[in-house]
């Protein structure tokens, strides 16, 4: 057999190259079917990235801890107290890059033209910073100075729907710890500009000052933490509801469902896609391949004639199938790696990132190539064409030697 | 002298009913080693039809054919092509050469399939094609010789196997009258030389003459066969 092999490789090479346009359209349709498979996977795993580093920059963090109870209805009897020693020491291992608490609290904003639901926001803007995006996100302004600055940074639509802007003033009300409304007055100094949906709901304040125009005493709504590894969630989930059994402490996969759920999405998007693009394929190489096997039935009725045994021919049409899918799927991979190479300075996703409302994207997508995919899907597709080209090959085992001597010239 | 061939009331019928068309009638033969013998008659009257099924590649509706004392009824489509490899060489009208070799591959071809070593599968195609005249041109492709030299390098290929009978249909329709003759004078004296055992089918004259044996059909029945010297 493996005799066999080697003297039907280079017949089959040869083979190949007798109908050059023939072999060359199935060539065609192999590497653009693989190339197709291979950029778009890198593609969809380059934005599930990029848009769940962008969502968690934003807000989210790798993980926040609350009041047991704040997550089914966040309000303002459901607030914790700051982290005691224990929650401290832990939030302070080597794992968390960093770490800050805020108040978050549903509301109401008013200007003068307009009142609209938000959630008010306070926060200690040095640690803020280095946690979350929106500080660097000013469009007009500044961000809060301090947990102290009672003044407010809005959202650019919401200050666009309010009708108001940068030294105008907005009210804010909210359930206050007495059971009744509280409502007070605040300079706008910000307007910020991220995504639709974070700039119509969330509305930000000094954490002090949100805390006396609530009536609270020190306490907090959320603490919000960031990793260095996103390997070390779980560790570190564990590691902290140890430290505070009390409290609630979720990693982000339990805080946006979404977010969470997106990889899955992604791969069953990419197989669908795989799927399409296989069927295709399929289509075409049968087609070829039978409209081959028809034009040189002759000759393999000559090969059987001589001697060539049905499974042998079988296996001879099979390596020609085999050469020819396994170049286009070559020339697919060569060309997707050039792809993904030629955009290694990220694509400008920008203008779409605007468009999507759902879910954060980064404004540049960066692909790498994912190494498993490039061996697994070209594996795939080479051993499935393989198997439907199968069908050609059987037909040509199956060619009457008496058509060798059928006189034809 | 036993026979190489042996063929016992041979009948072949293709179609059914009214349109059956009765290719071969009760046939009885027997071809003897180192015969070169002809079959001749009229187009339609069944002269391929014999060859097919003396070269195991078609199966007759009845009787009987042995191929050097092996009856090839009872064998299976694998069987039979074992056959065809060790003991028929054919040529055909057509040369019927695989395009993608060269002469001397295409003659190497019948040797892989046997699985002789590639040292030796060389040097018997080499001698093979010294001995049919056209060395010098061994690394060429089909495409690039003459109908004549591509008809010599088929006789090569089905004598390398050294196979126990040659079978050629019509060897000579595709020539011209100097290349036809030169292919006949090749096969006698492959016959003469090494006692190659042929049975050539063909109505051309030219061919007719140089047996040692010659068949008639007509009507898919053996009308005559006589022996002759050259
Ligand atoms: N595959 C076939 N199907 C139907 N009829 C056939 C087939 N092969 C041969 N025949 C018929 O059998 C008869 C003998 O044909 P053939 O053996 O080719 O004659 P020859 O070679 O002497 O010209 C002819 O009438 C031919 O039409
Ligand atoms: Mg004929």
């Amino acid at each position: 057999m493996i005799g066999g092999l080697k003297t039907m490789l280079p017949l089959a090479w040869r083979n190949l190259w007798r109908n050059p346009r023939r072999t060359g359209i199935t060539l065609i349709v192999v590497a653009i079917g693989m190339w197709s498979v291979l950029f778009f996977n890198a593609f969809m795993i380059a934005w599930a990235q990029s848009s769940k580093e962008t969502t968690l920059q934003l807000l989210l963090g790798s993980g926040q801890i609350h009041a047991e109870g704040y997550m089914d209805d966040p309000s303002i009897d459901a607030l914790m107290h700051p982290p005691d020693q224990d929650l401290a020491s832990a939030l302070d291992a080597p794992a968390v890059a960093d770490w800050t608490t805020r108040v978050v609290i549903p509301g109401v904003i008013q200007s003068e033209y307009k009142t609209l639901p938000t959630t008010i926001v306070g926060v200690d803007p040095k640690a803020e910073a280095r946690i979350s995006s929106i500080p660097g996100k000013i469009a007009e302004g500044r961000y809060l100075n301090s947990s102290d600055d009672d003044s407010v940074v809005l959202g650019l639509h919401m200050a666009e729907r309010l009708k108001t802007g940068l030294g105008r003033r907005v009210i804010l009300m909210s359930q206050n710890t007495e059971g009744g409304m509280s409502e007070q007055s605040f300079d706008v100094v910000g307007v910020y500009d991220a995504d639709k949906a974070t700039e119509d709901l969330y509305v930000f304040t000094g954490r002090a000052a949100s805390q006396q125009f609530l009536g609270l005493e020190g306490e907090i709504a959320q603490v919000v933490f960031v990793l260095k590894e996103e390997i070390a969630l779980e560790d570190t989930v564990a590691a902290l509801a140890a430290a505070a059994p009390a409290l609630d402490v979720r990693g982000w996969k339990d805080l946006n469902l979404f977010l969470a759920s997106m990889d899955s999405y992604m791969g069953v998007f990419i197989h669908v896609w795989l799927g399409i693009v296989f069927a295709l394929m399929a289509i075409g190489i049968v087609n070829t391949q039978l409209m081959a096997v028809f034009e040189r039935t002759q000759e393999f009725g000559l090969l059987r004639a001589l001697g060539m045994k049905p499974r042998r021919v079988l296996v001879m049409v099979t390596i020609e199938n085999a050469l020819l899918i396994g170049v286009g799927v070559l020339l697919g991979m060569v060309l997707a790696a050039v792809t993904i190479w030629s955009v290694r300075d990220g694509i400008d996703f920008s203008a779409f990132a605007r468009a999507m409302e759902m879910v954060q994207t980064g404004e540049i997508i960066y692909l790498d190539y994912e190494m498993d995919a490039f061996l697994l899907f070209p594996g795939l597709i080479w051993l499935l064409g393989i198997l439907v080209a199968l069908w050609p090959a059987i037909r040509a085992s199956r060619c009457s030697p008496v058509e060798a001597m059928r006189r034809e010239t | 002298m036993d026979p190489i061939v042996a063929c016992r009331g041979l009948s072949k019928t293709f179609g059914k009913g009214e349109l059956a068309v009765h290719a071969l009638r009760d046939v009885d033969l027997d071809i003897l080693p180192g015969d070169i013998a002809t079959l001749a008659g009229p187009s339609g009257s069944g002269k391929t039809t014999l060859l097919n099924m003396i070269g195991a590649l078609d199966k007759p509706t009845s009787g009987e054919v042995s191929v050097d004392g092996q009856p090839l009824g009872g064998l299976s489509r694998s069987q039979l092509s074992e056959l065809r490899l060790s003991k028929i060489g054919f040529v055909f009208q057509s040369y019927n050469l695989i395009p993608v070799l060269s002469a001397r591959e295409n003659i190497e071809f019948v040797l892989q399939l046997q699985g002789v070593s590639a040292a030796e599968r060389h040097d018997r195609a080499m001698e093979a094609i010294k001995e049919v005249g056209l060395s010098g041109m061994e690394d060429r492709r089909p495409g690039k010789m003459s109908g004549g030299q591509q008809q010599r390098v088929a006789v090569a290929r089905a004598l390398v196997s050294r196979p126990t009978i040659v079978l050629a249909d019509e060897p000579t329709a595709n020539l011209d009258s100097r290349n036809a003759l030169e292919l006949v004078d090749l096969m006698g004296n492959l016959n003469r030389e090494h006692g190659t055992t042929f049975l050539i089918g063909t109505h051309d004259g030219r061919v007719i003459e140089h047996s040692m044996r010659h068949i008639e059909m007509v009507d898919g029945r053996i009308d005559s066969d006589a022996r002759g010297s050259t």
